[in-house]
């Protein structure tokens, strides 16, 4: 059942780098409201993509005690496909606006 | 074994009304979005289209969270209720895969749409957007609740010599009797959710003299969706609704209601009283002598079986608190009847958006269609115990038999603090869309 707790926190984790990513760089800003609601999709979207190379909670926990590697390695991934989530939504928008 | 399953079910009931606040509300506000926005399309007056722009917001936010705390359910078939998962997958996996894959996706990506693509797409496409986000969002009611349907009341399935249940006809899903009804009732209650939120806000900004013209549209529209829901909600759906379960879970509808022995002769309908397991009667009643014989069956002497007709061992196992959940959604839907037609009346008369007490009154009671909605829900899922499918599967024997209840407590407490974050989370962005208020803009 802590697998449940980890997607959880894998999500929170993508929120913090989302609005990191704003906070730092004006730039990839969506305000708080639009990098919060990006960080959540975009860190999903990552850890489903990858999560069958092992990042997966499911497989975190398969050996019913937590793989902190595997665990460190799902939380990088989900901060970092939060941030290219917004950097990648940045980028539609403005092919969106030159249209 | 009974701490443990008492722990996995207190988990799935908090995982689950946590949960359930947030699709309550986008079902219904999907509806509204795509009425604002055929009114812009039709009358060209701009703060319809505002109107939708920023009710599409308030339901981005609702459906991410929605998203977010949808993930623990979709764990706690496998670690909670393996047994029940490996029982009846073969069934209930393919709606709840169907949510996932059409429903989902329908409504995710087409809510990105219309957030963004305004401008590139034109006012028709735009529309034809938000109405793809509604159809998404009641498509996936659709199939959640096709999928509890068939717990409710199993239709089309064979059971397998190793015990498991799969289709034997795919059709009988959706052909289900319990369905509809159910479906519909849901809907409008979600739709009773949203008016009120709309029509709150609207009493908000008029208060606030801040935003005054949109908040007057939004209290009318509020009030008026409000007033038809809350009527929907009763008959013909609720009604409707009881009548299936009389017709299938007779023992549910007697705990209900409140009845402990059958009475010849007709029913009465209980406004008031106390449950006493003990003595096995109701305390403290006010009844009003066979109303409920007509309403169940149109006929005034017709008898209802008690709750003394069945084994013990077939009852509910929480009477009291279906019959409070029961009583409360009901004493609520009607508070919402008269709300909504005393409003009415108030606009009719043109004197809503003076009437100060009125405005307080519908901004504080926001809260309540969303509590009337989860105990519609507690009595659907209360009445159908003890069994998960019913007449079929206990709930004693769909869990997981190798979880201890120390590990579902530990988790269950991790769930209460991240859900606290959350929901503080949830406030702070709403909030701010509402008091940035509707403007024309993307988030």
């Amino acid at each position: 059942m802590i697998e449940t707790l980890i997607a959880l926190l894998s999500i929170l984790i993508g929120i913090i780098g989302a609005n990191l990513l704003g906070y730092f760089s004006k730039k990839y800003s969506f305000g708080f409201t639009g990098n919060t609601l990006i960080g959540v999709f975009g860190s999903i979207f990552f850890i489903k993509l990858f999560g069958h190379l092992g990042l997966n909670p499911s497989i975190i926990m398969q050996t019913e005690n937590v793989n902190y590697v595997l665990f460190i390695l799902n939380l990088t991934t989900s901060f970092l496909g939060a941030i290219l989530a917004v950097f990648l939504l940045k980028k539609l928008q403005h092919s969106i606006k030159n249209l | 074994m009974n701490d443990m399953l008492f722990f996995d079910r207190l988990q799935f009931a908090f995982t689950i009304t946590f949960h359930y606040i947030f699709p309550q509300l986008t079902m219904g506000l999907s509806l509204l979005i795509v009425y604002f926005k055929w009114k812009y399309l039709r009358t060209k007056i701009e703060k319809y289209n505002s109107a939708a722009i920023f009710f599409m917001k308030i339901f981005a936010i609702n459906f991410t969270m929605g998203v977010v705390t949808g993930i623990p359910m979709e764990f706690q078939f496998g670690t909670n209720w393996a047994k029940f998962s490996e029982l009846t997958g073969g069934i209930i996996g393919q709606t709840l895969a169907m949510e996932g894959l059409f429903s989902f996706f329908l409504e995710s990506s087409f809510l990105v749409l219309f957030i963004f693509g305004e401008k590139l797409m034109g006012q028709k496409l735009h529309f034809l957007t938000g109405f793809l986000v509604f159809l998404g969002s009641w498509a996936s009611g659709f199939l959640i609740l096709a999928t509890n349907a068939w717990m409710q009341h199993p239709v089309g399935y064979e059971i397998l010599e190793n015990g498991k249940y799969v289709l034997e006809n795919f059709s009988a899903l959706f052909k289900n009797p319990w369905l509809v009804p159910a479906f519909l009732h849901n809907q409008m209650a979600s739709l009773v959710t949203s008016s009120f939120v709309v029509a709150s806000i609207g009493a908000f900004y008029i208060l606030r003299k801040k935003h005054v013209e949109s908040g007057k549209l939004f209290l009318k529209t509020g009030v008026v969706f409000g007033f038809i829901s809350s009527l929907l909600v009763a008959f013909p759906t609720g009604d409707w609704n009881a009548k299936n379960v009389v017709k299938y879970q007779p023992a549910s509808f007697a705990s209900m209601e409140g009845i402990f022995q059958s009475e010849k002769g007709g029913a009465e309908i209980v406004l008031i009283g106390q449950p006493n397991m003990v003595e096995k009667k109701l305390d403290n009643k006010i009844a009003v002598p066979n109303v409920l014989s007509f309403l169940t069956y149109q006929n005034w002497n017709q008898e209802i079986a008690g709750l003394d007709q069945f084994k013990e061992e077939d009852l509910p196992n929480n009477i009291p608190m279906l019959y409070y959940s029961y009583h409360i959604m009901v004493g609520l839907g009607t508070i919402f009847i008269g709300l909504m037609a005393l409003s009415l009346f108030f606009l009719y008369r043109k004197k809503l958006f003076n009437s100060k007490p009125l405005l307080w009154f519908i901004m504080f009671l926001v809260p309540f269609p969303y509590i009337a909605n989860l105990l519609g829900w507690y009595v659907a899922e209360l009445g159908r115990q003890p069994y998960l499918v019913y007449g079929l599967l206990r709930t004693s024997v769909g869990v997981s038999p190798t979880v201890s209840s120390g590990n579902t407590l530990f988790t269950l407490l991790g769930f209460m603090g991240l859900y606290f974050l959350l929901g503080l989370l949830f406030l702070i962005l709403v909030g701010k869309t509402i008091n940035q208020g509707p403007r024309p803009t993307k988030i």
